[in-house]
Order: C-alpha cells, then structure tokens, then sequence
C-alpha cells in the first residue's frame, strides 16, 4: 500500500508530530501510552518512524514540527539527532520545531546540537518547583534541574522555551501555587503551559485516590488556583491565548494553534495520530505492530474515522472555543462551510444570556467565568 | 334444545347445555393456579405430551417472567365422565390485587370456580378476595389444597383455614398436587359432578357477554365471549348493545387452546367473535352482544366499569417523540381496556399524557411494555390517586393531580379515596404491621386468627398512603409472608394541603402534591432533601424550597459546580474527547428542562418517598 513511489497523503495543512513511546520511568500521573525504554531496541523503532515519514508528502507544505512523547530525551542522543535531521530534512520550510524534553536529561551539547539540526523551540516538563511535588507525581529530577535545562537552553541559543507547570496536586494550597507561578515566570520563558492535575485510570495516583491515600485538592480551590493562573501569569507578561496555555506576545505554539484551528497534520510514530482530508486516524499505539506493519509496507493505522460536515463543523467550534479568541465566524465558515451562529445559535444564545459567551464583531468566544466550567458548554457544540 | 358444536379433532358432537361446565380456577399468586389449569388440559387432552410448555395459558413474555397472569384467557376442553361426554370451558384468571376487575369478569362468564390453595401457605389476601368476588358472582366452589406433596404441607390445618375464612367445609375440599396430577382427576370429576351446568336458555333472544378481548394485527379485535341465552352463528349480523354498532361476525370459535373456528356457539358456551373490528376501542368489555334481527330486550348486567386507582403522567423525553409516545399508548390499549391516556399539558414539562392504571402493578407492568416494546425514553411523574374537590360554591370535582386543585381560596373540602385494606400475616410480624399501617394513617377495623399462627388484620386506609410502596414495605417486615388485598369504599374528607415545590424560584406543578397536614412539613423537608440529590449541579446555584400556602416549609439549595474543563486537547485527544462531550450533551438530553435547570426522571419519583426508605 504505502512505499516510495506510490500514492501519499498530501498534507494541506501545517503540521508533523513524531511521537517518542518511551520514557526512562513513568510518572505517577501520566496515562499516556509509553514503555520503559531500556526495554526496546529503540534504533529499529527510530528507522520504522523515519519510514513512516516517506508515507507522507512533506515539503514545504509543513510549518511546524513537533517531537513529543513519552519523553524524546530518553531517546540515545544519536537517535533523538537522527530523528530531528530526517525530519527537518524532509520539512525545509519548517517555521517552529519544538522538541519536548525533561530536566535532567539534557545538557549543553545535546541543546547545543538540537540548535543546530533545526530546533527553535523546546518545552521543558518542568511541572513543579517544588521538590516535595516533585517527588510525589514520580519525575526523577530535582527543582534545580530545571533551572539548569532553561539556562543551559538560553547559552545554546533558544529564544523560545516552553514550561509545563501542574496545579491541584494533593496537599497544595493556593500560596504554594503561586509560588510555582512566580517561580516558573522568574525564569523568564516565552511560553507555558499550566494543566491541572487528573486522575486518570491506570495510574498510580488513581489508585492512590481511590483507595483514600491521597486526597484531591477541593473544587474551590482548584478553580482558585486555575483563577490565580490566569491573573499572576497576565502579571508577568504571559497572556492566555487557550485554556492551558499562555504566551508572551507572539510566542504562541504554532502546532498547537493548528490542532485548535483544526488544521490538518501527520502523525508519526505508535499511538500518533494524523488529520487528514477529513479523515483522523491513530496508529497502533503497540511498538512492535507499528514497526512490523511500517517494514512491511502495510498501514500501521488501528483506528481512523472520517467526519462528515456537520461533526467537522462541531469539532472546529469545540477546538475553536479553547481558544481565548474563539470562533472566527469568516474563518469558520471558509473551513466548515457552515455559518457558525445558524448552526449553534441556540447554545450561543442561551449563554449570551448567561455571560458565558460573547460575541464581538466575527469572533464568538467564551468569557472569563466560563474558562473554568468550558466543557459544560462545550458539549452543546459537540453535536448539532 | 340440542346444539351443535364441531370439536377440535373435526368430529360433530350433540350436546345439551346439561353437559356444560363453565369454571374457572382461582388463587393466591403462586398457589398453583396456572400449574392446575396446565394439567386439567394436559388430562382432557387439549395439549398433546409433545405441546406441552409448563402455564401454557400464560401468553405474554412479561407475564411468564414475572410469573403471574395479565390478561383472562379461555379454553375448551372435552371431558368423558361415566360414559358421557362434556365441555368444559376454562376460563384463566388474574391473581394479583390490581385486578380485580378481570378476575369478576371472567368469573361472570362462569357457573363455578376451583379455589386453589398452597397447603405449605394456607389462606391468603387474594384467597379471600378472589372468594368474595366468587359468591358476589354466584358463582359456586369447589376447594381445592394444593402442593400436598411437599414436605411442609398441611392440607388438613389449611382446610380449616379454608372452612373458616370462606365457608367450604373442610371435609369437602380436594387434596391435590397440580405438580404431580395427583387428585387432578377427581377434581375434574368434581367439576362435572357438583358445578351446575349452564341454565337452557336457548329459545330466547341471544345475548352473549363480552368478558375480555384482544387485538390481533391480522385479524383484528378478538372478543372473549360467553353465550348466555339464543346463541351466535357465523355470517350473522350482531348488534353490540352498549354501543349500539352492528357487525358482522366473520368468524366464531373456540380456544382449544388453539383457535378454532365453529359454525355456532350455542346458550352456555364460551368462545370467540371476530366481526372485522379493527379498533379495541369500539368493544367495550362487559357490553352485550345480541342477535341485530332478533335482538334482546335487555342487556346482561353485572359488570361495573374498571376503576382506576393510580395516575401518573408521561411525557416523551424529547418533544419530538410526541407522537411516537401517542402511538406507543394506542398500540398498549389494543390489549389493555383498563389502561387510559388522555393529553395532558404540563406548563413545566409540556406535552404528554394523563394515564390511568387499576393499580401500581398494573402501571409497573405498562411501564415495561413501553421500554420492552416501543423503546421510548419517557418522564414520568410520580403515581398519584385522585381526589374529590368540594367547592366553597358547592360543586364537586374530581381531580387526578395535584395541579389541578383550583385556588385554596375556593376549596370548601377536601376529600380522598379510601379502601378496606385486608393484610393477612402471621402472629409475629403483628406488631411491626400495625406500627407500618398506623404511621400510614390506617384505621384498624378487625383483627381475626384463622388459625394458630396466622391472622387477618382489617384496616380503612387512605389509599394514597398505600398505593406506592406499602406492600413491598409489608413484605419486607413480614419477612415476606404477609399478603394484602384492598377495595375501595369511598372518598371521604380529610386534613389535606397542596404542598409546591420551587426549583429556581418556579413552582414546578408536576412535582407538587397533596399531603395530610399532619405530615406536611417533615415530607417537604425529606423531599427537598432527595431532590437536592437527584438534581445534577448545574453552572448556577439552584434553590429549591417546599411551600404549603405560600409558607415556605423546607429550603436546600444546590450549588453550582466550581469546575468542568479539560485541562489538555491536543492532536491525538480529539476523537475521545468529543465522545465525551456528546455523551455530556446525551445526559442532558434525557432531562425535562424547566426554565434553566435540567430535572432527571429520578427526580419525579423522589417525591414518593416513605420515611422507611431513607
């Protein structure tokens, strides 16, 4: 089916993201699909990502890159640089490549080569500052490796560093999330992303709560705390641009803006997922059927579904309304073909009414009070 | 006046009326009724070894699985005793206590009734009751003790019970174990012998009763009838006295079991009519069918109109079901007579229907059929029970809820049903049962010992405090060994309120009722209370309160929900999410808005609490 020659699949939108399945331990928190990399002969997984890459038409049509995970730090330098050429090489007019990675598992002339080999963004899982959190959500690092990544970042040349920050993690309380903030702006990065802490199933801190070792920090606190972000984030000059991401002036995530556009982009790797001429599909997410299926020339795809218009149109205004700027009325209508206020005017009128959507010129957005509680309105828009 | 009649294996019999037994077969629930009628069956032939399915009778998957009967069915039997040969009509019988109205049907359309009862039970609430409507119907008994081959039997001691309460005299009563057969035999001799035949009415005017019916989808309205003077023939054109519209019968038989079409049914025998009659609606059960060229001077009498005791309204989770819902109930009242709906138009939930059921099983058992076999989400609210409405300007009116009771300002009287409740139990659970009627408003009338253990306890009841969960209550502190039966005996005045509910500062007619005084305000608090956690949060706080006469009784208010938001949608997230969020917007879906607030179904129900259920 696939192989060089054949047909590809053309990417009209902007993205590539090449997912890393391994981390060196897992967090006590992650629910994502990602195995114990001393496990894995990760060289033959690498070779199968890069020819998972010649199944799509690259070139110039590609914007943004994105190497996330699992942890692409766990990966052999060797193999995490060989990773960052093949795709840049194939992405020439590629405007942000982020590569995500931990402290404590980067040093200067891993920074260094990442620079070079293309790499102009990088996100830091930071998640917290202070080391007792730390060591409850299980990173394996200390708050004074991540001071170390972000200044050693700085010296290789990045200009564009991202952290992740968590809030509502058991035994916080407002002030040491603020402490967290303040810490974390201190520092001075372009960007962050601040995602409160949830109890997937499977892990280790569901289990824990389930089985009342750990108490959840309360409903109105964690609000407070999610209230607090926005304001002391705003303070030091990072604007909220989506629901968990904030920005100083125009360091926004591109690749993220395109998910949230609901643009179209490549996913490579186990467990990726692609958004292609309307269809969506997910790779399986299990390394070894990945890899036999890419070597074999077979798809790797376990799971696609193709939209019709209206569930694209929903999709596009749920996406849209993470953002702070929501709905663009001209644009939606360009990308669905739908005239956003007939499709979801009874939703948009009735939370009109309730202060928890405005409408200002073309855009259609939520307020401030409805941030917190987005979801409750979102499912309105998620079916028509 | 001889007859003719063609018996199911073709072969033309004559017979005089002398040689007709109608019977039928009465019971407690469990007591073996079915298990009886399917060995009298099994004995004359009727179902060969290979046809055999254990309660052949017993139509409707829903009755099989809940183990009782729901509607009368009917069943021609042949039966030789000492050389000559008789028809015996079988006539299947209702046990349980919300139908009374078909056990008195089917018992008029006989001359006799086997009364079966559990030797390891004895007499129970339904014995009784069912008794009672036997000799109101003049109908004769045999008694009947059943399960005598089961190590806890006492045939002797429920004998006497059975001499005690009913009037058969002990020495008189078969022992029998329908399981095994055992004795079956010399019932069926019984019948024969000691039930009276139909009286000869066959030279005058036909009139035959209509003691049940049914629609079919291909044949249309099948109707149960008993012929009771002249008799009916195919082809014949008959004159339904009731509704006074003719028809034409296409086709007349016999159940045996099977449908089996005869060219007449002569005096004292009981068949089938189907005169291409589509709607159920244009047979009334209980109506007269006589000859249209010779008709009767007069209808037969007897029957009284199926009283409905418990109300509760439907509405169609979406208004677009309307008439999905609509049709739903018209589809149920092909085979139900004593099941009504009307439209009903709530202010809080909008369009639905006002339904009327003999009793709380009667709408458990509607209910089912709604989900079983239409698959409709619908809302309901709670069953209530009807009542009277003396105005200050004298007029009396009947109202089915709560919303309809006009302007206290111009109620004179309040008035509601009562009923002669009869609990049979045994001597240990007597105290507790008198604590349950007494918190229940109940007024003991008698108490009885039918024997060593075991007592009959009288009550006037109001019957809005029994018709929801009383007897499964009962149940439960009997240890499940109390039975009841009641009959309604009037409405009469009472210390009653309206108590509104205010969700959002709106009174929600659909959840207010009407409470006795005494107990107003510890049910309004218990109520507002379950509401409280049957209502979800919503993005605003919601204070509900409870209000007799604009004083408000109880007040909780509901708070709004703090946070509600996915903190990561990435890429790979979307396809899950959006599940997520379409089933957030599915469960908001199976709500009844009212203004702002979405009400769950469970909701509707809370209102009936009981203070045992807390």
């Amino acid at each position: 089916m696939f192989g060089k020659g054949s047909s590809k699949c053309r990417i009209d939108g902007h993205g590539l993201y090449v997912h890393v399945p391994f981390c060196r331990t897992k967090c006590r928190y992650c629910s994502f699909y990602s195995v114990p990399i001393a496990e894995y002969d990760t060289g033959v997984l690498v070779d199968a990502m890069i020819a998972e890459m010649e199944r799509y038409e690259l070139g110039r049509n590609v914007k943004t890159l994105y190497i996330g995970g699992g942890s692409p730090s766990s990966l052999t330098h060797e193999h995490l640089l060989r990773l960052v050429s093949e795709a840049a090489r194939r992405c020439p007019a590629v405007e942000e490549f982020t590569v995500e990675v931990n402290p404590g598992q980067v040093d200067k002339g891993l920074l260094c080569q990442l620079q070079t080999g293309g790499v102009n963004r990088l996100s830091i899982g930071a998640q917290s500052f202070i080391q007792l959190e730390l060591d409850f959500l299980g990173r394996g690092h200390t708050v004074g490796c991540i001071r170390e990544a972000v200044q050693q970042a700085r010296t290789a040349g990045f200009d564009n560093i991202s952290l992740d920050l968590i809030f509502a993690i058991p035994g916080a309380e407002l002030d040491s999330w603020k402490y967290n903030l303040q810490a974390a702006a201190a520092l001075a990065v372009e960007h962050i992303s601040a995602y409160s802490l949830t109890y997937e199933d499977g892990t280790a801190l569901k289990r824990d709560l389930a089985a009342s070792l750990i108490e959840a920090v309360d409903e109105d606190t964690e609000r407070a705390m999610y209230e607090l972000t926005i304001d002391e984030l705003a303070k030091a000059g990072l604007d909220q641009y989506e629901i968990s991401n904030f920005a100083r002036g125009s360091f926004e995530c591109r690749h993220n803006l395109n998910y949230w556009a609901n643009g179209s982009y490549a996913g490579i790797g186990p467990g990726a997922t692609s958004y292609l001429q309307g269809t969506r599909s997910t790779n399986s997410a299990d390394i070894s059927k990945y890899t036999e299926a890419v070597t074999s020339g077979t798809s790797a795809v376990a799971e696609s579904e193709t939209l019709g218009g209206f569930e694209r149109a929903c999709e596009t205004a749920v996406l849209n309304l993470r953002r702070r700027c929501g709905i663009d009325l001209v644009e939606f209508k360009r990308r669905t073909g739908f005239d956003a206020m007939q499709l979801f005017a009874e939703p948009i009128r009735t939370y009109l009414k309730r202060g928890l959507i405005k409408k200002d010129g073309r855009r259609v957005f939520l307020t401030r009070e409805a941030l917190g509680i987005a979801d409750s309105i979102l499912c309105d828009f998620a079916i028509v | 006046m001889l007859q003719y009649f063609f018996w199911h294996l073709g072969r033309i019999i004559l017979m005089s009326t002398e040689q007709i037994r109608n019977f039928s077969i009465i019971a407690h629930i469990d007591h073996g009724k079915s298990t009886l009628a399917d060995r009298i069956l099994e004995l004359t032939g009727a179902v060969s070894e290979r046809e055999k399915k254990d309660q052949i009778l017993d139509d409707m998957e829903l009755e099989r699985e809940r183990g009782i009967t729901i509607k009368a069915s009917a069943v021609t039997l042949n039966y030789e005793h000492e050389g000559r040969k008789y028809m015996l009509n079988l006539i299947d019988t209702p046990g349980h206590v919300d139908f009374h109205y078909e056990v008195s049907r089917a018992l008029a359309a006989c001359e006799g009734a086997i009364l079966v009862v559990d030797a390891t039970q004895g007499v129970q609430a339904q014995t009784v009751a069912n008794a009672h409507l036997a000799v109101e119907n003049n109908v004769e008994l045999i008694g009947a003790v059943n399960k005598i081959d089961l190590p806890a039997a006492q045939p002797m001691t429920v004998a006497e019970e059975i001499e005690h309460t009913i009037g058969i005299r002990k020495n008189e009563c078969f022992h029998i174990s329908a399981k095994k057969g055992t004795g079956v035999r010399e019932l069926l001799e019984a019948v024969v012998a000691l039930l009276p035949p139909p009286p000869d009415r066959s030279s005058e005017p036909t009139a035959a009763l209509i003691f049940d019916s049914h629609c079919d989808d291909y044949r249309g309205v099948i109707c149960y009838v008993r012929v009771f003077a002249g008799r009916l023939r195919v082809k014949e054109r008959i004159r339904f006295m009731g509704s006074g519209r003719c028809h034409s019968i296409t086709e007349l038989g016999k159940f045996t079991p099977k449908m089996t079409p005869v060219d007449e049914l002569g005096t004292g025998e009981v068949g089938y009519v189907i005169a291409n009659i589509r709607e159920l609606a244009d047979v009334t059960v209980g109506d007269t069918i006589t000859d249209d060229a010779e008709p009767a001077q007069k209808a037969l009498t007897g029957y009284k109109p199926p009283m409905q005791m418990v109300f509760s309204d439907f509405y169609p989770g979406n208004n677009t079901d309307y008439p999905k819902l609509r049709a739903a109930f018209e589809k149920l009242t092909l085979n139900d007579a004593s099941f009504s709906f009307a439209p009903h138009n709530s202010p809080a939930l909008g369009f639905g229907f006002r339904c009327g059921f003999l009793g709380l099983l009667h709408m458990e058992i509607i209910q089912e059929r709604l989900e079983r076999e239409h698959d409709i989400d619908v809302v309901q609210t709670a069953p209530t029970v009807s009542y009277d409405v003396l105005t200050k300007d004298g007029m009396t009116i009947r109202i089915d809820s709560p919303s309809e009771l006009p302007d206290i300002t111009k109620v004179a009287e309040l008035r509601e049903p009562f009923v002669r409740l009869e609990i049979i139990t045994t001597s240990d659970s007597i105290g507790d049962i008198m604590k349950l009627a007494e918190s229940r408003r109940c007024k003991l009338l008698k108490t009885d010992y039918i024997s060593g253990m075991r007592v009959t306890l009288e009550y006037k009841a109001p019957l809005a405090e029994i018709v929801y969960d009383f007897y499964n209550v009962l149940k439960g502190i009997s240890h499940g060994y109390a039975t009841m039966d009641y009959e309604f005996v009037g409405f009469e005045k009472s210390d009653l309120v309206k108590m509104d509910i205010l969700v959002n500062k709106v009174a929600v007619d659909a959840l207010s009722l009407i409470v006795h005084r005494s107990t107003a305000e510890a049910r309004g608090r218990r109520l507002i209370t379950r509401l409280r956690k049957s209502i979800p949060r919503h993005q605003f706080e919601i204070p509900l309160q409870a209000a007799i006469g604009g004083k408000i009784v109880a007040r909780e208010t509901i708070k709004a929900f703090r946070k509600d938001v996915t903190a990561k949608l990435y890429g790979g997230d979307v396809t899950r999410k959006m599940k997520l969020l379409k089933k957030q917007k599915e469960g908001k879906k199976r709500m009844k808005s009212i203004g702002s607030v979405q009400i769950p179904q469970e909701a509707f129900m809370s209102i009936l609490d009981s203070a045992e259920s807390e």
